[in-house]
């Protein structure tokens, strides 16, 4: 009898298991996610995630569902042959239909996605140079260049460089697109700001580019996302979100200090905390 | 045009040693594949123990940046192209041609050849870890121009892969010319066991991507030592130019590595539920159609390079999830209506098929492009491979392994042992892998050596390490059901399953010459057949 | 080996079949290069790239010479031919006609050899000068090796067939040997057109 409760124990575990990452991955998923999307982009990119994941779940539960209820509705009961039942005809035609209208579906909500987050982009945005290198990150603000909310007060651009032991910070405006000019010179790093579901790499010969708009003030963590050497792990950064007058008072507090150690120009500086 | 069977001479016995290295017989071959892709398995593993014992708390030093760099490359390494892509050339060599009722491979000579080019590349991967500079370190990926920094272990690294690759792309030649032309009598393509059928894919994709990797890697060493200015802007050259052709063999590899593991539960399954394989043509149509999909979504692993063409192959990749959910309902109409028992062999497919889709769900993440951009490069993307590749791959390596032990080595494994490991397998990986899901969700980066406390990751992480170690004890029982088992006579009959397929209409193991005569093929389950008659068709 | 239990099917050999296999992942080895070369030339803003002030005074320039490649194209071309030949010749079983084949298509291999090597020695750029050099060295050093692998395979049939090896029922080695040569001439045609007239 042992030898037969066996099989049914680990079945019964099995099928506990599963149920358990069912729930696991409701409220794993839930709870991770939640804090994220501080940006309209994000928020967007928020939506899909759920869309996908309630998709997703629903596929696992009714396949998990006629797996668990297959094994033990099934399991052998005596030696007589059950129908050799080789499939065929519609069902083999609703093997192929129901996945392609899962993807087609999921793929265009996807693509209405992608066309939303790309069409944010604007001229006028406050510009960040945002150069990484081996292992940390430098913010470069053009002076002339700081968005529409403000007038261009100066001549030159302010930096903010950091190390790996000294985590550089980027500050922002809230509730205004800024657009981020990415660059390295040494080797592909990834500009990944958790809370902007967001990731872009920067790439040795060539600038790439993105657009978000915040709608969250605070701190929130952002680290290098492709392994770029010996210390890709301590090449992380804080991207500070502020209000648009704080941002100005920063703004004009770095610019009289770098322009006081004589580095405003030349666009290196200092970290500015 | 001699026959094989030539018997050994009674009066000189070569040594045993001599006879294992310089065999051309496709079962031994398949049994030193085994064992030299299980070794690497086992490094393979030792070096995940150590990636996992780093991470298991914040800020720690147990291993140092760049050893820890060096450690996961050669981990994925290890895995990718000393254990998983060989394996199946392992299981492929032992069983494609006893399935196809064949007394060898087409060309024995050039399958020694394939197998006794991997160690010598395994070796001298490895051997990085010695000189200056260390092992490879810039991820198995070897995403340049990282990848022009590193020391020599980066150069011995390229020269094994091409090796590895060399050694797959002929043993594919022989594969397929193996299942083209010397199927037994009555043995169509479409009576052919599906085993055969996702080597066959498998094989095709090997023969045509393979190439590919190489020239990236030639082109990596040429800028690497002669100058080259391939991946250099610099020189005109083009960083994402690496990706791409990287990516161009990388992705249909990852079907490489897990179509023979579909290969081998598509086989168990029926066997245990006595039922034929529910949508053959299905499946076969399915698993070229993943071969021929598999060639055009490479660029899905670069969607953040800002250089893809993003709703192409957001589409392509929605697309393969179409064959690969086919073959998730073959293998619950397979199950259903059958009279299901549930040997070890049947819970590592059943395994298999439940990670599996989790890995199909968790993979649809990746094609949603805006979700991508979330989630790539964090440990989400690891939970997926893993799911894929370990909950599917590996599970179907052991199932396999436990499937046709009888038939390679006469024994059965133990039972209970057998199903201790499953549960303690199948338990350690989940706790391994499903924390990384929330993880990634939360943004921690793959390839980090360290973390910050306050990144708030310490606890999920350790709940991985410990799968990971749970992981590695279930191994235990498996080394004692083998140990037991080799202490044990050969007894086993030669089909102790009621099988399907003809590598179990001969001794168990089959004779040198494989096959005294051959059951008349008419269906793809010649075994069936002669046991039941057309009673049941 | 034979097929021990198992029907050899009709047509071709094992070993033809195998061998086309191996030229189909050859044709995928070359693609892999010729598609980094397209990239990078669809990539670049300026074909040849621009070149830094240290190189020009070092005398380097980004030009090819197109006399003696075309000349060199029209060698291999009619090695193809002659090596067409041979086998043409064999199928009938005139092992003398196959013989004449297999010398000329050698000898015509060993020049492209020798005409390609002396043009290496008049330009005036090497691997490193920008990734112009870099792939002009690769795919024309990579063609050029398989050239001297063909050109040794037809030299082991030659002397093969000097053994009398082959009749008209037996001649693989010249048919493998030939299609060998014809994907080597099929290439090179690719090479001298992207990499010598499309500017």
């Amino acid at each position: 009898m042992l030898r037969m409760s066996l099989p049914r124990r680990v079945r019964l575990l099995a099928a506990a298991t599963a149920a358990g990452l069912l729930a696991l991955l409701a409220t794993g998923t839930a709870s991770a996610i939640q804090p994220g999307g501080i940006t309209d982009e994000a928020r967007l990119m928020n939506e899909l995630f759920w869309i996908v994941t309630i998709a997703g779940l629903i596929v696992f539960a009714l396949v998990a569902a006629a797996l668990v209820y297959a094994i033990i509705r099934y399991r052998r009961k005596g030696d007589e042959l059950p129908p050799q039942f080789h499939g065929g005809g519609k069902i083999e035609v609703a093997m192929v239909g129901v996945p392609i209208l899962i993807v087609i579906g999921l793929f265009t909500i996807s693509m209405i996605t992608l066309v939303q987050i790309d069409d944010k982009a604007d001229d006028d945005a406050l510009t960040i140079d945002v150069t990484g290198f081996q292992f940390s990150w430098q913010f470069a603000y053009n002076l002339n260049d700081l968005g529409t909310n403000t007038d261009p007060n100066a001549e030159g651009t302010i930096a903010v460089i950091g190390t790996p032991a000294n985590d550089p910070i980027l500050y922002m405006p809230v509730d205004e697109p800024v657009e981020f000019l990415l660059k390295s010179n040494d080797v592909i790093h990834s500009f990944y700001v958790v809370d902007f579901l967001y990731k872009l790499d920067l790439i040795p010969g060539r600038v790439n580019s993105f657009t978000v708009t915040a709608r969250e003030t605070g701190d929130f963590r952002a680290q290098c996302a492709e392994l770029c050497g010996t210390n890709h792990a301590l090449m992380r950064f804080t991207v500070r979100v502020v209000e648009r007058d704080e941002f100005d008072a920063w703004v004009a507090d770095e610019a009289a200090r770098q322009l006081g150690e004589g580095t405003l120009v030349s666009s290196s500086g200092t970290q500015g905390d | 045009m001699a026959t094989v069977a030539v018997p050994q001479l009674s009066g000189y016995h070569r040594p045993a040693v001599l006879d294992w290295i310089t065999t051309v017989d496709h079962k031994k071959l398949g049994i030193l594949y085994l064992y030299f892709t299980l070794f690497f398995f086992a490094v393979g593993g030792i070096l995940a123990l150590l990636v996992r014992t780093q991470l298991a708390v914040a800020d720690n030093s147990f291993v140092g940046n760049d050893a820890y760099n060096q450690i996961f490359t050669m981990h994925a390494s290890a895995m990718l192209f000393l254990f998983i892509i060989p394996v199946w050339a392992g299981f492929g060599n032992y069983l494609v041609p006893l399935q196809i009722g064949a007394a060898d491979m087409a060309f024995p000579r050039i399958n020694a050849l394939s197998f006794w080019m991997l160690p010598p590349a395994g070796i001298l991967m490895f051997a990085g870890f010695i000189v200056d500079g260390g092992a490879a370190d810039g991820g198995w990926t070897a995403y340049s121009p990282l990848a022009q920094q590193t020391g020599v272990g980066m150069d011995m690294w390229i020269i094994a892969v091409i090796v590895l690759g060399m050694s797959s792309t002929i043993g594919a030649a022989n594969f397929l010319v193996t299942m083209f032309r010397m199927r037994a009598p009555g043995m169509t393509m479409f009576r052919m066991p599906i085993f055969c059928w996702t080597m066959l894919v498998t094989a095709l994709l090997q023969l045509l991507a393979t190439p590919v990797l190489a020239a990236a890697l030639v082109m990596l060493f040429i800028d690497r030592n002669y100058g080259g200015q391939f991946f250099d802007p610099n020189g005109g050259g083009n960083v994402v130019l690496w990706q791409n052709v990287f990516w161009f063999y990388s992705h249909p590899a990852v079907y490489i590595m897990i179509l023979p593991g579909m290969g081998i539960v598509s086989e168990i399954l029926p066997v245990f539920s006595r039922k034929p394989l529910f949508g053959y043509k299905a499946f076969v149509f399915a698993t070229i159609g993943i071969g021929g999909l598999g060639f055009s979504v490479w660029a899905h692993h670069m969607f953040t390079t800002g250089s893809v063409l993003l709703p192409f192959f957001g589409f392509m990749t929605f697309m393969i999830g179409v064959p690969t959910g086919v073959k998730i309902f073959n293998w619950l109409g397979t199950l259903w209506g059958g009279s299901i028992s549930f040997p070890t062999p049947m819970l590592f497919a059943i395994g298999f098929v439940s990670m599996f889709l989790i890995g199909g769900i968790n993979g649809t993440y990746s094609a949603a492009v805006p979700v991508d951009f979330a989630l790539h490069d964090t440990y989400f993307v690891v939970a997926h491979i893993h799911y894929v590749l370990f909950g599917g791959s590996v599970f179907a390596v052991f199932g396999g392994l436990y499937y046709w032990f009888p038939k390679i080595w006469g024994r059965k494994l133990n039972e209970r042992l057998g199903k201790l490991h499953f549960a303690l397998m199948f338990v350690g990986f989940n706790v391994a892998f499903f924390p990384m899901h929330m993880l990634g969700l939360d943004g921690m980066p793959r390839r980090i050596a360290v973390y910050a406390d306050s990144a708030g990751w310490e606890a999920l992480n350790m709940l991985s390490t410990g799968g990971a170690f749970l992981i590695a004890v279930s191994m235990i029982p498996f080394l004692i059901a083998v140990v037991m088992a080799f202490m044990r006579p050969k007894d086993q009959p030669d089909d102790p399953w009621e099988a399907n397929t003809l590598e179990w209409a001969t001794t168990s193991p089959p004779p040198h010459y494989n096959f005294d005569s051959l059951p008349p093929v008419r269906s793809e389950r010649p075994l069936f057949d002669a046991r039941h008659g057309d009673e049941a068709h | 080996m034979a097929a021990h239990g198992a029907a050899e099917r009709q047509g071709m050999t094992n070993s033809m079949l195998g061998f086309i296999l191996f030229l189909a992942s050859e044709v995928m080895f070359f693609g892999g290069l010729f598609a980094a070369y397209f990239i990078a030339r669809a990539d670049a803003p300026a074909w040849p790239p621009p070149l830094t002030p240290e190189q020009i005074a070092e005398g380097v320039k980004l030009e090819l010479e197109v006399v003696l490649p075309a000349i060199s194209t029209g060698i291999l071309v009619v090695s193809s031919i002659t090596m067409q030949y041979a086998v043409w010749q064999i199928q009938k079983g005139n092992q003398g006609g196959m013989l004449w084949g297999l010398f000329i298509s050698l000898a015509l291999g060993i020049v492209f050899l020798a005409a390609q090597l002396y043009d290496y020695t008049q330009l005036h750029f090497l691997a490193d000068d920008t990734i112009y050099g870099t792939t002009f060295y690769t795919l024309t050093g990579f063609h050029g090796a398989h050239v001297a692998g063909g050109a040794l395979f037809i030299a082991v049939v030659t002397v093969r067939g000097l053994g009398g090896q082959f009749t008209a029922e037996n001649h693989e080695a010249v048919e493998a040997a030939s299609m060998y040569w014809h994907f080597v001439d099929v290439v090179w045609i690719a090479l001298f057109t992207v990499l010598y007239i499309i500017k």
